[in-house]
């Protein structure tokens, strides 16, 4: 257990520092600052402060420049809205069911795929394909590859079996909208994992495989809490992701039959041009940012915890 | 260090280069309604006026996705956008967009080549809103060689008769399709299900479009229509819990239960319509008249082309009747080009571009007398004058700054009760309390 070399390295980070401090006085720092504050206050503080005014008003698409004050009347519609919980609980187990399908598929292709990717590097680059396409492009190519007269899946189920199921009817249409996901952003995964398993160095892999780790042991004990940190990340990345989806399923089924395939990005939209409610729509998206946030900063506690 | 340099002068062109804006050579920018013979139409005209306008008068394209179009239209418009200077307008929804336009004159010719009444549907208030480049209604598509079969057929007739009396409670015997009641269409719906008659030659009786959006609302609504259903009465209180609109929803959902249509119907509009009926494995169709010019063209639909028959939709105890409303384009307020785009109007205001519209592929509703110039070509053309004329009506309060949203109301809560997730009761009730919020506000 030798701390000598951090410290001695924390040291001289800091003598730079004050040499730094030196050269740039106080007053030169803030000026420097000021651009990056400047964007921030205008590019996120501006859309922010209008959010909460138009949260708490009445607004339509008329009044867009004098909205009403009306206090919380709106959050009291969006918390004691159905369709808004729906949604919610869509979108959670959307964006749980994705994130794990994706991960669990990108870890065992970035260990299986591994040994032939590092002689074959430039199979990558197909592995990567699906993340240059647009979800919404996602979407519409599945509605065409899934309908029952013009999609290649249905027609050979048929010809093969006779029948096809009903891709996008009310029973399945949450399990192919997964799918779809899952398709798409397991690369995603795979790309991080892959790197993170590339990045153990070989020698620890050696040393316990002459200890007489089998290669089973070595993935369980050695790579995964190595890779630890990647696979949390992209779990949560993809979560995220998966939470806030749009595109591909408004592409797909839009807010499906009776509204069972409305994520919460879904019924914010729908809420503000469909319904033209305004006040409505930015206070659920006011509720879903405080709910993100006390999730995402309770992590980032837990976190900081662990490495302590 | 050469090479460097080289990469580094590359990459800061390739930056600057998207950073900067784009020069286009047009002046005039129009909206279009994208992704169907409208488009198709529209950009063929668009190139004969190019051939013949000024660098400063041409114009260029602008289309996206029909999904959220007059949503993202509003917010555009609202926000004062100057993207476009011509834009797409509906009947429904001109009195939502006319704040955001400017009226156009298109001179005394226009009354000539489409007639007053069409005219009517592009204004508001009394103005002149926009040029109605396509009138839209539906057809009943259907199988002439699978209904003349089915005619001339006496052991099928039996079998029909069979099937009617055991769905619909009723012994109906097959008919000319030109004087089918909604009964007789759904009788024959499932005579041609394979589900129900293992013999159908074909694999579905209809293709119903019932995807939760507000365009399959309008297909659907002629039914509960033709049984004297509407949004509202004279007196202005909602009715959309009437029997009329009962009968329409449980007929639709007792077909798609028996499997009449295709089993992700409830993910279906206008092109997976298209598709499934042009394929050769649905019987019949209710359809957007768009939909004709490729039904009928034996290079887009060769396996039913030339046996496909149009005819109105079918009649209900208060007769046939058929949702009309009008498509044009018109003037943004914000245009950056007022001048170039007015003259672009006028010009497709004339006979000439109306005719080559129509030609293209668009379906305007034109005078008698300019129809008859492209009837050889365009025989669907006259049917349409003549289906608006007869059977073409507008619900009540269909019109209002409402009637978009009362759409998606329509068909967040159908789409509900067909596919089994809420009661027919539930269903009529929800709506009729978001309708009345909706126009009585």
């Amino acid at each position: 257990m030798n701390h000598l070399p951090d410290a001695g390295s924390r040291l001289g980070v800091r003598r730079v520092w004050r040499i730094d401090m030196a050269l740039v006085t106080r007053a030169e720092g803030r000026m420097y600052l000021t651009p990056l504050v400047g964007f921030l206050l205008l590019f996120l503080g501006f859309p922010a402060i209008v959010n909460l005014i138009y949260s708490v008003s009445t607004v339509t698409f008329e009044t867009l420049r004098s909205p009403v004050l009306s206090g919380f009347a709106n959050y009291v519609a969006v918390l004691n809205d159905r369709e808004f919980w729906s949604s919610a609980w869509f979108s959670l187990r959307f964006g749980i069911l994705t994130a794990s399908a994706e991960c669990l598929i990108g870890l065992f292709l970035a260990i299986f795929l591994a040994p032939l990717l590092s002689k074959r590097p430039v199979l990558m680059a197909p592995l990567m394909l699906p993340l240059m396409v647009a979800p919404a492009m996602v979407g519409l190519m599945y509605r065409l590859v899934l309908h029952e007269f013009a999609g290649p899946v249905p027609y050979y189920l048929f010809e093969w079996f006779g029948d096809s199921p009903a891709f996008l009817d009310i029973n399945n249409a949450f399990r192919t909208l997964v799918v779809v996901e899952t398709l798409q952003w397991t690369p995603f995964a795979f790309l991080l994992f892959y790197m993170a398993y590339s990045a153990i160095p070989l020698d620890v892999r050696e040393a316990s495989s002459l200890d007489g780790a089998s290669p089973f042991e070595i993935v369980r004990w050695i790579d995964l809490p190595l890779m630890k940190p990647t696979l949390v990340i992209a779990f949560f990345i993809r979560f995220i992701d998966g939470f806030r989806v749009f595109d591909n399923v408004y592409a797909l089924t839009g807010s499906g039959a009776g509204g069972s395939t409305t994520s919460l990005s879904i019924y914010i939209y729908q809420a503000f041009f469909k319904e033209g409610a305004i006040g409505k729509a930015v206070a659920a998206s006011v509720v879903l940012f405080l709910a993100s946030f006390i999730v995402l900063h309770g992590l980032n506690r837990l976190a900081g915890r662990r490495k302590r | 260090m050469k090479l460097s340099r080289t990469s580094f002068a590359l990459m800061a062109t390739l930056l600057a280069g998207t950073a900067l804006p784009t020069f286009a050579n047009a002046t005039v920018t129009v909206l279009g309604w994208p992704g169907g013979s409208e488009e198709t139409a529209l950009r063929a005209t668009v190139e004969t006026y190019n051939k013949q306008a000024s660098d400063a008068d041409k114009v260029e394209l602008l289309f996206f996705n029909r999904e959220g179009f007059y949503d993202k239209l509003q917010a555009d418009m609202a926000a004062g956008s100057s993207a476009f200077d011509v834009n797409l307008v509906a009947t429904y929804s001109l009195g939502r967009y006319a704040p955001y336009m400017e009226p156009v004159d298109l001179g005394a010719g226009a009354a000539k080549v489409f007639g007053e009444s069409v005219l009517k549907t592009m204004q508001f208030d009394g103005k002149q809103y926009g040029v109605p480049t396509d009138l839209s209604l539906h057809f009943m598509y259907y199988r002439k060689d699978l209904i003349d079969a089915l005619i001339g057929d006496d052991a099928a007739k039996k079998t029909y008769g069979e099937i009617a009396q055991k769905y619909l409670g009723k012994p109906l015997q097959p008919k000319d399709p030109d004087s089918w009641t909604w009964d007789d269409w759904a009788a024959t719906a499932l005579y041609f299900t394979k589900q129900v008659n293992p013999d159908s030659p074909v694999r579905y009786g209809t293709v119903l479009q019932m995807k939760n959006l507000l365009f399959n609302m309008m297909v659907f609504q002629s039914l509960p229509r033709s049984y004297g259903g509407d949004w509202m009465d004279k007196d202005g209180n909602v009715m959309v819990d009437s029997d009329a609109y009962r009968t329409g929803l449980e007929l639709y959902k007792k077909l798609y239960d028996a499997g009449s249509s295709p089993k992700d119907s409830l993910s279906y509009e206008y092109a997976e319509t298209n598709a499934a009926f042009a394929s050769g494995q649905a019987a019949t169709a209710l359809q957007w008249n768009a939909a004709a010019a490729d039904l009928t063209s034996t290079e887009k639909s060769p396996a039913v082309a030339e046996m496909t028959g149009i005819v109105a939709p079918p009649t209900g105890p208060d007769g046939r009747a058929d949702h009309i409303h009008g498509l044009g384009l018109g003037l943004n307020k914000n245009a950056k080009n007022k001048e170039g785009a007015v003259k672009f109007l006028k010009w497709l205001a004339t006979e000439d571009a109306a005719l080559l519209y129509a030609r293209s592929g668009g379906s305007p509703a034109l005078s008698p007398d300019v129809v008859a110039k492209v009837a050889k070509e365009r025989p669907d053309l006259v049917k349409l004058g003549e289906f608006a004329s007869k059977y073409g009506y507008v619900m009540i309060g269909a019109t209002s700054a409402s009637a978009l949203p009362v759409y998606e109301l329509q068909a967040k809560e159908f789409t509900g009760y067909w596919s089994g997730q809420q009661s027919l009761e539930d269903a009529l009730a929800h709506t009729k309390a978001g309708m009345q919020d909706l126009l009585q506000k």
